[in-house]
Parts: structure tokens; sequence; C-alpha cells
């Protein structure tokens, strides 16, 4: 029997509101507030109207009419929850719906989508791990035995720092750089953690992710029962499939077929003798680790290099992530409630991604999920607020 | 291949990217077998070819340059004859090279100054006339009051050329919009740039063209000032000559920051390149701008630039700032950036001088070279 383990990322950043250098220190004035709150309310509301809530129902159905065999995972962000609480509580309902059917289980990551596990040491890591437990408590009354960190970025010591605090397993990239030519089909063990590790079948993730509308694919339509056959092809115990749910509707418009394919594929796997669908909580359960990995460098699902050069590769990047961190030396433990919430907002990893001047294919990639013209106004404008923030805890 | 290129100025003289552009692209085309006959208005600069295939052809005298208006004080009434004038000895010249030594392939000219020789040309001898677009009457005239006198001459050469090159997509759309000319007969074909040596960096702010109202350089000492009172020890270069100079100095003086700004005038070649080379951040503001030659000089030389959204160069270049012409509060917080953030200004920097690779006069060539293909 091999399964096959859906999980899907469901995330929004709180996007930067125009600053330039003049609002710097003009605290008196409150339109000059760090957020865009009407463009990050008119995407949400775009995203949820085109994936979230019709996936969502797709989902439910789909469960329903396969009687709970079909079953999927989800990593919900504290941001993304917020702007439901917020914005539009039906959409958080639906995921309660969808959780109450016992098909669907909940993942653990950083409440911020940050880049904290990057730090020198993992105290704030820590922190927003449990204010996402916390949240995920409040909401469904679950505590997540499987964790994902923000990217699937991934080392031995952030291995050793999740099993340490209790979880089962982790989630990261299926990449060669840890495999070296094995399956990513099986569960691992980190070479200096006791947790199980499951690795992203990148090449039929990203078939539906990335590659689904590409008509120059020589996969190109993908259908349910095509897709069904090669993962019936997979040797191994299980098939990782993960994705942003934005494939669904947003990444992926509905007239490409998205929708229809997903609502095929469950009944074209069961079609497939050994075949069935597994939580991320049953796969840990269900599978041993087959060997070990060792990462001493962080990895990551993102780009083509697979590791965090996406967030931290150029100059400016890492001169932003310093002045993260340097705020956050001054801050933490200050007691300043209002203000750790707004620094923590400014470490969720996008305001560092829209800032990369990776080039090609990745560029292309990156460009479509920035509402920046190009990195450099990214970089201004993020600079910009990172130093109006030190100048407030001055 | 064998090619009548006419045109109006060449290095070691050039008042604008016309001049950049004929070099850089006579020398490719030399160098890859196409023989170049190049004419041009007899200077006191004495222009030479090292290259076999390149002939520079001196034709008369002429007192007129390509970004003259007729209002010019020094030449006044003259004008207009001038251009007929100098048209009409080109035309005669290459009518004379063609009875002696045979036809030419493509007759090839650059904007209105020599158009009516092209077409001259082509009627005599039937040769495809190729018509390169550097500008419009429409940018020179920064949209404000273009001279019909000018369009006249311009739609009459784009109808009667076979093919027409412009230097930016921008470009294409004002020769479809504003001269009802059909796109298939237009080719886009963005210019490259010769290198230029990055310099010991300075606290220096670039502004550097012709002083005229397509330039903008009044929004660059608007956003100078705004600039002054967050980073007082900033200097302004002002490098360029034109109609504009004294309004723009007295523009400094009114500002009260005529102390932190400098006008050069019109600098040399080498005086140029040193500018870029020491300046930490070029601004080109321009109202209307088909291509922006000296922002990839600048880029070139290691200096981080802020152009107008519009420019035509930014259509095919990523690693740039853009900002509005007439938006100096946007363009002095850009500024202030540069001068702030040096990891802003190091990525800039880098990242621009290694996109410049690929601006290469030898694809610039190629693309021409295909152009010429066409219409044979």
């Amino acid at each position: 029997m091999t399964s096959i383990c859906m999980y899907f990322e469901v995330h929004q950043p709180m996007r930067l509101n125009h600053f330039s250098v003049f609002n710097i220190g003009d605290h008196n004035d409150p339109k000059t507030s760090y957020f865009d709150e009407k463009l990050n309310r008119e995407i949400f509301e775009k995203v949820a109207r085109k994936c979230y809530l019709p996936t969502n129902n797709l989902l439910l159905e789909l469960i329903r009419k396969h009687d709970g065999e079909f079953r999927v995972s989800f990593s919900l962000t504290g941001t993304f929850v917020e702007y439901c609480e917020r914005y539009m509580p039906e959409v958080l309902d639906s995921f309660k719906e969808l959780f109450k059917t016992g098909s669907v289980d909940m993942i653990e990551e950083t409440y911020y989508h940050s880049l904290s596990a990057l730090y020198d040491d993992m105290d704030e890591f820590e922190d927003q791990v449990k204010m996402h437990n916390q949240m995920i408590r409040r909401v469904f009354n679950y505590r997540p035995r499987v964790f994902r960190n923000t990217e699937a970025i991934f080392d031995n010591r952030i291995a050793k720092k999740v099993a340490d605090m209790g979880y089962k397993g982790i989630i990261t990239e299926g990449t060669d750089k840890i495999l070296n030519r094995r399956s990513p089909n099986y569960l691992y063990r980190p070479v200096n953690a006791d947790i199980k590790v499951l690795l992203r079948n990148y090449t039929l993730s990203d078939d539906v992710g990335f590659r689904f509308s590409a008509k120059q694919w020589p996969g190109y339509p993908l259908t349910a029962d095509k897709y069904a056959q090669w993962m019936s092809h997979c040797e191994g115990d299980l098939v990782n499939l993960f994705m942003d749910y934005e494939t669904f509707g947003e990444h992926h418009w509905e007239d490409t077929g998205i929708f229809t394919f997903l609502e095929h594929l469950p009944s074209e796997v069961f079609k497939q003798n050994y075949l069935d669908f597994v939580t991320v909580s049953e796969a840990v359960e269900r599978y041993v680790p087959v060997g070990e990995i060792d990462a001493p460098w962080a990895i990551s699902w993102a780009d083509e290099d697979r590791d965090v050069s996406t967030w931290l590769g150029n100059d400016m990047q890492h001169s932003c992530f310093n002045e993260l961190k340097e705020i956050g030396r001054k801050l933490r433990g200050d007691g300043h409630k209002d203000l750790l919430h707004t620094w923590r907002l400014l470490q969720t990893s996008d305001h560092l991604y829209y800032c990369s001047t990776k080039g090609m294919e990745d560029g292309a990639v990156h460009a479509y999920f920035s509402h920046y013209d190009d990195p450099y106004e990214g970089f201004i404008n993020f600079m910009n607020i990172l130093q109006d923030f030190k100048q407030k805890i001055n | 291949m064998k090619v009548a290129m006419i045109g109006w100025e060449y290095p070691p003289f050039k008042a604008g990217g016309l001049a950049t552009h004929c070099y850089g692209l006579t020398r490719s085309l030399a160098d890859k077998n196409a023989k170049v006959f190049f004419f041009m208005p007899k200077t006191k600069h004495k222009p030479s070819s090292d290259k076999k295939n390149l002939k520079i052809i001196e034709v008369g005298e002429s007192e007129i340059f390509p970004y003259d208006r007729p209002d010019s004080k020094e030449i006044e009434g003259q004008f207009f004859e001038a251009v007929y004038k100098y048209n009409a000895l080109v035309a005669a010249k290459i009518n004379i090279s063609v009875k002696n030594d045979g036809k030419f392939d493509v007759v090839h000219c650059h904007d209105w100054l020599t158009m009516k020789a092209g077409i001259a040309v082509k009627e005599e001898t039937g040769t495809p006339l190729v018509l390169t677009i550097h500008s419009t009457e429409y940018d020179r005239s920064g949209w404000l009051y273009p001279n019909q006198w000018f369009i006249d001459i311009e739609k009459e050469g784009m109808e009667k050329a076979d093919k027409i090159i412009a230097v930016s997509n921008f470009t294409k759309n004002v020769i479809v919009d504003k001269y009802g000319i059909s796109p298939d007969k237009i080719s886009v074909v963005h210019n490259a740039v010769h290198p230029i040596p990055e310099g010991q960096k300075q606290e220096i702010v670039l502004f550097l063209g012709r002083l005229t109202i397509q330039k903008g350089a009044e929004f660059f000492l608007q956003a100078a000032n705004k600039v002054l009172d967050y980073e007082p020890n900033t200097r302004f270069v002002v490098a360029g000559d034109g109609d504009m100079l004294p309004r723009l100095i007295h523009q400094s003086i009114d500002m009260g920051i005529s102390d932190r700004v400098i006008f050069t005038g019109r600098l040399t070649e080498d005086e140029v390149k040193h500018i870029y080379g020491i300046s930490s951040v070029y601004v080109m503001p321009s109202v209307s701008e088909p291509f922006g030659i000296t922002a990839l000089e600048a880029i070139s030389a290691g200096t981080p630039t802020i152009a107008s959204k519009t420019a035509g160069f930014s259509e095919a270049f990523k690693n740039c700032l853009r900002v509005d012409f007439w938006d100096t509060d946007e363009m002095a917080n850009k500024i202030i950036s540069l001068l702030r953030y040096d990891p802003l200004h190091r990525t800039l920097s880098s990242e621009g001088r290694k996109e410049i690779d690929i601006f290469t006069w030898d694809r610039v060539a190629d693309k021409t070279l295909d152009v010429y293909n066409g219409v044979m």
C-alpha cells in the first residue's frame, strides 16, 4: 500500500504601506501606519472568493462522498487566521467544518510565518510556535503533532529543537541535497534527533502546483486519472504532495480546469489498487523511517536552489534580517505588547522575499507574488519602516 | 551587404545618443563584414575609421545640429534652408557614389535630419530605405508644443521607409499612435553601451543631459531641495548645456541650494566618463525618453540609476529604480535611500553591471542586419 499525503499551506502576509524616508520619525501622523489595510483586505477577499471558499466547499463534498477516506492536512498561519477573523469569519468557519469531519489534520508552524528558526538563539522561534499552538487550540481545540517550518526551511538544529518540543513529525523538501539519490517516498530520521521527517515529492507536487496550466509542458493537460496512474507507479510508503493552497483557483484560475482535476482526484486514486490517503499525523504513526538524513545547512522548498537564498540571497535581505534581529534583542522582554506584535508581523518572511533579486525563472515567480514593482522598492519600503520602528523602541 | 548610412554626428563630436548609436552600430556592422559608407557633415573634429569595411565620408558643412530648434538664435531663418541644403548635398554625393561604384543594398537614416536625403536616394535609385527613430518631435518638445514642420518630415520619412527601427516599444507606440504607421513595419532594437570604468565614489548625485524641456532637469533640482533637508552634505551636479541653463541656475538660487549644486556646462568625453565614475546616484527625470543611453552608461560605471518610469531602456532593464518624473517626493525618497542604505547601493551597482553585459553593439548590429535582410 502506498499512501498519498496531501498538505496545503494557507498563508497571507500583512503587506506594507508605502513608507518613505520622510515618514521616518513622524509618529504623530496616524496615516503612517506600517500595514496597508486596504490592499490587504482586497487581496484577502479576492483570494477567499477565488480559492479558500470554493476549495473548502469542494473538499468537504469530496470527504463526505468518499466516507472520510479522502484525507488532507492544512497549515494555517496566525496572520491568515487574523485575516479571517477580521474580514471574513465564514472562511474560518468553513475550515472548522472541514476539521470536524475527522478527515482533516492541522499542522503546526510559526504563528507569523517567520524566519525566526534562523536566529542565533531559538527563544523567539519557540514563542512563535507556542503562539501558533495556542491559536490552533483555541480555534480547533486540537494539538498538532506534526510541524512544518516556514517554507519548509529545515536543518539539523531546527529538527532537534522541534523534536525537543515534543512533535512526532517534521516536514521538509525532498531535495537531493539531503537524499543523495534515495527516494522521497519514505519517512526518514534526522542524524541528531528523534523525530520522523516527511519529504515533499517535489516532482509530483510541482506538476500540480507549478505546471498544471503550462501548455508547453509534456504532461499537459493534466487529468486526475493520468495523475493517479503516475502515483500508482511510485515505489515507497508515501507520496507527499505539499503545495500552497492558493494553487486552487488563484495560481491556477478556475478556467484552467484545476477544480475539475481536484474533484476527480479521489475517485481516480481509489480506482488504483494499493493507493489510499493519509493525513500527516497518520503518516508518521503508520510508517517507520528507512534511513537518516543530515542537513547541516538549511534547505527549503523554494525556488530552484531549494535553500534560504530566496530570503537571504543578497545584501539588502541580509541587512533587513539583521535589523529585525537587532530590534528583537532590544524588544524581547521589554513587555511592550503592541510593539512586540508589530515586530513579529514584520518578521513574516514575505517582506524579505519581496527583496529578492534572483533572475530567470525564479524572478518571474517572485514578481508574480510581489506587489512591488521591483525588489529595490521592496527593500526601500521595508528598510524605511524598520528605521522608523527602531526610533520607536529607543 | 553594402550600406549607405546617413548620420549627423559621430565621435569625437557628439551632442546626444545619436552619435553613440552610429559609432557603435557602424563599427559592429563592419566587424560582421557589412560594407558601411557613413555620410555626415564636415566638422572641425575630423572623425576617422580604423576599419577596412567602414568609410566615413564628410559632405559639405552644416551649421545645424540634430537637437537644434528653428528658434535658436544663431541660425534663425536659415534653419529650414540649411536642412534642405545638407540633405540635397548628401543625396547628390550618394548618387555619384552609386554611379561610380554600384548600388547600395540599403540606405539607412537616423531621425528627421537626414530623412529627406534617404527618401531622395530611394526615389532615384530604388534602394530600400531603413529609418531608425531615436526620438520624435513629441519627445524633444516634452509633449508641450510640438512643431508641425518636424512632424511632417518625420511622417513623410516613416511612410516612405521600407522598414522602421524604433529604439524602444515606447517609441514604437508613438510612431503607431501619433504618425499612423502600421506596427508590422516597425522593429524594436534596444540600444547598447560601451561600458565605462567605475571611479572612487563620492556623495554626488548626478544629472547629465541636454538642458531642454525634454530632459526634466527642473524636477532634479526640486528633488535636490528635498534631499538637502535630510542629507545636507550631498552635492548635486548638473552636467550639460541647453536653452534652460539660465532658468535652472535661477531656480537653484531661489531655492537657496546654489552652494550644493554645480553646473558644469558641456563636458568633454573624458570628463563625462569621470563624472559617471565618481557619482553615487544618477537621476534621469526625462519628461519623455525614447531610450536613454546615458542611464546605461551610468549603470555600467557602477552608479545606481533612478529613471523615469516611461524611459525606453527600462522596458528591457530590471536593475534600476523608477519614478514618475513629476513625483519629486518619491525621487528624493529614492535618492536618500541610495545615500543611506549601503546594501541597496551595492546590490543595484553590482546587479546593474551584470545586466549591462547583455546590451552590446554586437547584438544591435545583428538585429539591424535582420532588418536589412528583410527589405532586400
